[in-house]
C-alpha cells in the first residue's frame, strides 16, 4: 500500500513539473513577438472616443480589463488594437479628469469591432455651483474671487483682510480702518467666524478716536475664505447684514519661520508641522511701533502715547486617525493710545487701551464616509478702556461659545446639515459717565456707572443642499433662536437657489428671514428687558459669469426690508422695537487675472437705505448709506519678482446729523446742540489713491519679500468726523490721519 | 502517510502559485521594459502623442496589478514630461492638468511604497512646475518641493536624478535669490559622475536624466563663457551626441544654445 502511495506521489510530482516546464514554455513563447500568429485568433477593436459635446479625447487610455490588451487614443480620438480574448470582456477607458467607464463587450475570435465611446466629465462635487448669492470666497476652490496672496498685495489693503473685503461691492470701511459695513447696515450687523467660533473684537484700536483700526488675523494662515453680503445660510444665526466665514488650516503646510521688519511694525511666526503630519503648531508674536513712521511721514495729531501695540499667540493641531482632526487656537492683543481732540465743550486727550483674549478648541470627526461632525468650545474677553476729560469708563465683554455641525451626505445630490450653538455674552461697564453729553469738561455733572447684563442665546438650524440637476441646486433651511435676556424666541426661515445656465455662467438668488438681537447697551435702556430681535428680510436675485476664478463678471440686485428695529420712544424714554427701514441698490463686480502677469477688479456699488432708528423720527438715510461708491484695484507683476499695485475709491460722503444751533446753558457754562434732521447731512465725497510695490529676492540665502507702499498718494484731506467751536457756530472738520504716507517693510522666510 | 499525502499536495500548489506568478511576472516584466523603453523615446523626442500612448501603456499594466507603485511613478513621469512639453507648445492649459494629475499619482505611489527616492525627486520636480500656474500658494509649494527634497535626499543622497534637478533649480534660480550657474555646475557634475557609477538595482527601476545633466553643464559652460568653457563645452557636447543620439534636448535646445553663443564669437 505504502509502494502505491509512493508511486503516485512520484506521478504526480512529474506530471507537476512537466506541466511546469511546458508552461514555462508557453509563456516564453507568449512573451516573444513570435506568438504563432497561426495559432492565435487576433480581433481587432477600434473606435473614436469622445467627450461631451462630441469634443475629440486625446490621450484616452482603453483596456481589457485584466489585461494590457488596449491602446491610447491619438489625435483624432482614434484608437485601435488587437486581442486574443475572446467572450464577455470588460473594456475599461479611462482619461484624466473624465469618469472612468466600463464597455460591456462580447468578443467573437477573429471579428473587428468598431466601438465607440462617449465620455462625461467626472461630476465633480463642485462648490463653484453651490457658492450662494453675494458671496466672495477665497481658499483652493477654483472659483474663488480672492486668493491670500490677492488679499495682500491689494494696495492699501495693508494685508488686512477686513480692508481688502472693502473693494468687493457692497462693503465699506469704517473710519478707514478694518471694521466694515454692508449694505448700508451698521458695523455690528455683520458677524465674523473662525472655526465655528464668533469673533467680536479681532481688531486693535477698535472704536478708538481718529485711529484706524486693524485686524488680527493674519491671512495666510486661512484655508478658506467667504464672506457673504447678504442671503447667507441658515446655519449663521443672530446676524443681520453680513458673514465672514474663516477656516484656517487644520494643520500648518510646512515648517519654518517668517520674520517682519516695517516702518511700523515687527512680527516673527512660526509654523510646525512633524514627519507623519499628525502633529502641528504654529506661533505668532507682532508689536507696534509708530515712531519710525511719524519720523518719515510726520503726525498729524498730537500723540501722548503713540499708538502701539502687541499681539501674541499660536495655534496646536493633531491628527485624529486618517480624517479627523483637533485644533487649539489662543490669541492675546492690547493696544493704547492717547490722541487729542477738541471738542465743543472741552479740548484735551482722548486715552483710549483695550486688550483682547481668544481661544477656541475645535474638533473634526467623519464617522463615516459620509457623514462629518464639526464641535468648538470658544472664549473670548475683551476689555476697553476710556477717558476723555469727565467720561472715564473700562467695559469688559465676555463671550463663550459652544457649537456643533452634523453633515450628512445622503446621497450624491442630498447633503443635510444641521447644527445648534449656546453663547453666553456677559458686559459688564463701569466708571464715571457725564450726565450731559454735550458737556464732557472735567468736573462736570456725571453718575457712576456700574452694570452688568448677560445673556444665554441658544440656536439649533438645519438645511438641505438639494442638487435637482447637474445645474441647479437649492438650499432650504430654518433656523431657531432663542435669547434668554428678552425671552424671545426668533424662526427664520431660508431659500437659496443657483442655476448653471451656461459652463461659465450661473443665476442665483436668494431669499429668508434673518434676526439679530440688539446690542446689550440697548437693554440698560428698557422696562423689561423686553427688545425683540431686530429683523430684516433678504431678497437678492444675480448673475454671475465666472471662468477658473480668472474672469468674473457679477451684478447682484437686493432690497431688505427691516422691522423691530431699536428705536428711543421719546415719550417713554425706554428703547422699544418700533424702528423700521429698508435698503435695496445694485453691486456689480468684474475681475480679470491674466496669466501670472495681471490681476484686477472694479466694483461698484449703488445703495439706498434708510431707517427709523435710535433717535430718528421717521426714515432717514441710514448710518452707512453711501449711495455710491468704486473701487478699482490693480496689480501688475512688472518683472517675475516684481510687483506694482494700486487701488483707487470714490465713494459718496456718508450721512452725520448737522448741528443747527446751541442754547447757552448758564449753570454749566457750556453750549448745548441743537440737532437737525436726523442723517441729514453727508460729509463730503470720499476718495484715496494707493499704491505699493512688492519685491521678491534672496537674503542671506533665504527668501524675501520688500514692501513699499504710499497710501493716500493723493494726499485727499478726508473727514473723520465734524467737531465746532464753543457755541457752535463754526463747524470745522476733523482730518483723517489717513494721509499721505509711506510704508517699507521687510519679511525674510526662514 | 496522511502527513505525506498532505505535505505532497502544498507542495503541488506551491508550485502551481509559482508557474502562475512567473507567468504572471513575465508578462509584466516585458511589458514594463517595452513602456519604459517607450517612455523613453518620448521624453527624448518631447513628443506629446508619444508620451500620452507611453501614459496609456503603463496605465494598461496597472491591470496586471504587480509593483503598481512603480507602474504609477512612470504614470506620473509621463505626465511631468506631458507637462513641461506643454511649456514648450502654446497650448500651456496642459501644464496645470498634467502636473495635477502627475501629483496625485506619484501621491499614491508613495502611500503604497515610501522607500523610493525617486518618486520623491520626480514629486519635487512636479511641485516645481506648480510656480508657473499658482504663485499664491507659494508658502504650500515650498513646504512641498523642501518637504520631497528632504525626504529623497535620506533616502538616497546620491541619486544622479535628485542631483540634478537641485542643479536646475539653482539653474534657474537668479543669483540674487541664492542660485546661479555656479553654483549649479557643481550640482550638475555631482549628478554626471553619479550617472556613471549608478547601477540601479532593478532593471526596471528609473534611469532617465543622464542628458538633462550634461545637457544642463553645457549650458551652463555656454553661459558662463570664461576662457576654456566653450572648448569644454564643445567636447562634452560632442560627447553627448554620440552617448545620448536621440535626446531632443542635446541635438536641439542644448545645440541651439551652444551654437547661438559659439557663432556670436
Amino acid at each position: 500500500m505504502q509502494k502505491l502511495y509512493t508511486q503516485l506521489i512520484f506521478k504526480l510530482l512529474l506530471s507537476v513539473i512537466f506541466i511546469h516546464t511546458s508552461n514555462l514554455d508557453l509563456s516564453a513563447q507568449d512573451s516573444t513577438e513570435a506568438v504563432t500568429e497561426d495559432e492565435t485568433v487576433y480581433t481587432t477593436i477600434s473606435g473614436f472616443v469622445t467627450g461631451e459635446k462630441d469634443i475629440v479625447l486625446r490621450g484616452a487610455n482603453l483596456v481589457i480589463a485584466g489585461t494590457i490588451d488596449g491602446a491610447t487614443t491619438d489625435e483624432k480620438g482614434y484608437y485601435e488594437f488587437e486581442t486574443d480574448k475572446t467572450g464577455p470582456q470588460l473594456m475599461l477607458v479611462t482619461f484624466l479628469d473624465y469618469a472612468k467607464k466600463s464597455v460591456q463587450l462580447d468578443i467573437v475570435a477573429g471579428n473587428k469591432m468598431t466601438v465607440d465611446v462617449q465620455m462625461r466629465k467626472e461630476e465633480v462635487r463642485t462648490e463653484e455651483i453651490l457658492v450662494t448669492a453675494s458671496s466672495f470666497t477665497s481658499g483652493n476652490n477654483a472659483a474663488v474671487t480672492l486668493t491670500p496672496l490677492e488679499i495682500v498685495r491689494i494696495p492699501g489693503a495693508d494685508a488686512d483682510i477686513y480692508r481688502a473685503i472693502t473693494t468687493f461691492p457692497g462693503s465699506n470701511q469704517v473710519n478707514e480702518g478694518s471694521r466694515i459695513t454692508v449694505r448700508g447696515g451698521n458695523p455690528d450687523e455683520v458677524l465674523t467666524i473662525l472655526d465655528l467660533a464668533s469673533l467680536y473684537h479681532p481688531f486693535l484700536f477698535d472704536e478708538t478716536f481718529n485711529v484706524s483700526s486693524y485686524s488680527t488675523i493674519n491671512p495666510w494662515g486661512l484655508r478658506g475664505i467667504n464672506f457673504t453680503s447678504g442671503g447667507f445660510s441658515a446655519k449663521y444665526g443672530n446676524v443681520l447684514s453680513a458673514v465672514l466665514d474663516l477656516k484656517s488650516y487644520d494643520m500648518p503646510q510646512g515648517t519654518g519661520m517668517f520674520a517682519w521688519l516695517g516702518l511700523a511694525n515687527a512680527s516673527l511666526d512660526g509654523v510646525y508641522v512633524s514627519k507623519k503630519k499628525d502633529f502641528g503648531a504654529t506661533f505668532s508674536l507682532g508689536k507696534l511701533f509708530l515712531q519710525p513712521y511719524f519720523a518719515v511721514n510726520g503726525e498729524h495729531s498730537d500723540y501722548s502715547p503713540i499708538p502701539e501695540s502687541n499681539q501674541f499667540g499660536g495655534t496646536l493641531a493633531y491628527k485624529l486617525g486618517s480624517t479627523g482632526n483637533i485644533k487649539f487656537i489662543a490669541n492675546y492683543s492690547d493696544d493704547k493710545v492717547g490722541i487729542f481732540n477738541a471738542s465743543p465743550s472741552y479740548a484735551g486727550f482722548y486715552n483710549g487701551s483695550s486688550k483682547s483674549a481668544f481661544s477656541n478648541l475645535k474638533v473634526m470627526v467623519a464617522p463615516t464616509s459620509t457623514t462629518l461632525l464639526n464641535a468648538g468650545a470658544s472664549f473670548s474677553y475683551y476689555e476697553k478702556y476710556d477717558n476723555f476729560g469727565v467720561l472715564n469708563t473700562t467695559s469688559k465683554s465676555y463671550y463663550s461659545k459652544g457649537r456643533a455641525d452634523y453633515t450628512i451626505q445622503v446621497s450624491s445630490k442630498v447633503d443635510i446639515n444641521t447644527g445648534a450653538e449656546y453663547e453666553y455674552d456677559g458686559y459688564d461697564i463701569n466708571g464715571i459717565v457725564p450726565v450731559y453729553q454735550y458737556n464732557l469738561k472735567p468736573g462736570a455733572q456725571s453718575y457712576n456707572l456700574d452694570q452688568y447684563y448677560s445673556t444665554g442665546r441658544i440656536g439649533a438650524y438645519a438645511e438641505t443642499q438639494l442638487r435637482l440637476s447637474k445645474r441647479f441646486f437649492v438650499i432650504p433651511g430654518f433656523r431657531f433662536d432663542n435669547h434668554t435676556l428678552s425671552k424671545e424666541t426668533s424662526f427664520d426661515p431660508r431659500f437659496s437657489f443657483g442655476y448653471q445656465v451656461a459652463k461659465y455662467s450661473s443665476v442665483r438668488g436668494a431669499l429668508g428671514v434673518y434676526h439679530q438681537y440688539p446690542d446689550m447697551q440697548n437693554y440698560f435702556n428698557t422696562a423689561n428687558n423686553d427688545l425683540l430681535p431686530e429683523q430684516a428680510i433678504h431678497y437678492i436675485l444675480g448673475y454671475e459669469f465666472n471662468k477658473d476664478g480668472n474672469y468674473i463678471a457679477r451684478i447682484e440686485g437686493y432690497y431688505k426690508d427691516y422691522s423691530d428695529l431699536v428705536l428711543i420712544n421719546r415719550d417713554a424714554i425706554y428703547y422699544r422695537s418700533e424702528g423700521e427701514g429698508f435698503a435695496k441698490g445694485v453691486d456689480v463686480f468684474l475681475k480679470a487675472k491674466i496669466a501670472n502677469k495681471f490681476t484686477g477688479w472694479i466694483s461698484y456699488a449703488y445703495s439706498n437705505s434708510k431707517r427709523k432708528q435710535y433717535s430718528a423720527t421717521s426714515l432717514v438715510p441710514s448710518n452707512y448709506d453711501i449711495t455710491n461708491n468704486l473701487s478699482v484695484v490693480g496689480s501688475y507683476n512688472l518683472t517675475d519678482f516684481l510687483v506694482f499695485g494700486a487701488t483707487y475709491k470714490i465713494s459718496t460722503g456718508k450721512p452725520y446729523t448737522p448741528v443747527i444751533g446751541a442754547d447757552y446753558v448758564k449753570w454749566q457754562e457750556v453750549y448745548q446742540p441743537i440737532y437737525g434732521e436726523t442723517n441729514s447731512a453727508r460729509f463730503p465725497t470720499y476718495d484715496r489713491l494707493d499704491m505699493n510695490l512688492q519685491y521678491i529676492f534672496a537674503l542671506f540665502g533665504k527668501f524675501a519679500v520688500a514692501v513699499a507702499s504710499v497710501n493716500n498718494i493723493l494726499n485727499q484731506k478726508n473727514a473723520y468726523t465734524y467737531t465746532y467751536n464753543t457755541d457752535y457756530t463754526q463747524q470745522s472738520p476733523v482730518i483723517s490721519n489717513n494721509q499721505r504716507s509711506l510704508y517699507l517693510g521687510l519679511g525674510l522666510q526662514f | 502517510m496522511k502527513n505525506k499525502i498532505t505535505t505532497v499536495i502544498m507542495f503541488i500548489i506551491t508550485i502551481c502559485m509559482l508557474n502562475v506568478s512567473v507567468y504572471a511576472s513575465a508578462d509584466f516584466d516585458k511589458a514594463m521594459k517595452k513602456a519604459k523603453k517607450n517612455l523613453t523615446t518620448a521624453m527624448y523626442k518631447y513628443d506629446a502623442s508619444l508620451l500620452m500612448k507611453s501614459r496609456g501603456e503603463f496605465e494598461r499594466i496597472l491591470q496586471l496589478k504587480e509593483k503598481t507603485w512603480l507602474v504609477n511613478y512612470y504614470i506620473a513621469l509621463a505626465d511631468y514630461n506631458l507637462a513641461t512639453t506643454s511649456m514648450l507648445s502654446e497650448n500651456k492649459s496642459d501644464l496645470q492638468k498634467y502636473t495635477e494629475s502627475g501629483i496625485a499619482v506619484i501621491n499614491k505611489s508613495i502611500d503604497e511604497y515610501p522607500e523610493f527616492a525617486d518618486a520623491y525627486v520626480l514629486l519635487e520636480a512636479l511641485n516645481f512646475n506648480r510656480w508657473q500656474f499658482e504663485q499664491e500658494k507659494m508658502q504650500e509649494i515650498l513646504a512641498a518641493t523642501s518637504s520631497a527634497d528632504e525626504s529623497a535626499s535620506k533616502l538616497d543622497k546620491n541619486n544622479p536624478r535628485l542631483l540634478m534637478l537641485n542643479g536646475m533649480a539653482s539653474f534657474y534660480t537668479p543669483e540674487a535669490f541664492g542660485g546661479g550657474i555656479d553654483k549649479a555646475m557643481p550640482k550638475f557634475q555631482s549628478s554626471i559622475d553619479a550617472f556613471k557609477t549608478r547601477k540601479e538595482i532593478d532593471e526596471l527601476y528609473p534611469e532617465w536624466g543622464n542628458d538633462l545633466a550634461v545637457g544642463y553643464m553645457i549650458m551652463c559652460l555656454v553661459q558662463r563663457n570664461d576662457d576654456g568653457d566653450m572648448d569644454k563645452a564643445k567636447t562634452l557636447m560632442d560627447e553627448a551626441l554620440v552617448a545620448y543620439p536621440d535626446s531632443g534636448f542635446i541635438s536641439g535646445y542644448v545645440m541651439k544654445e551652444y551654437k547661438k553663443e559659439s557663432d556670436s564669437k
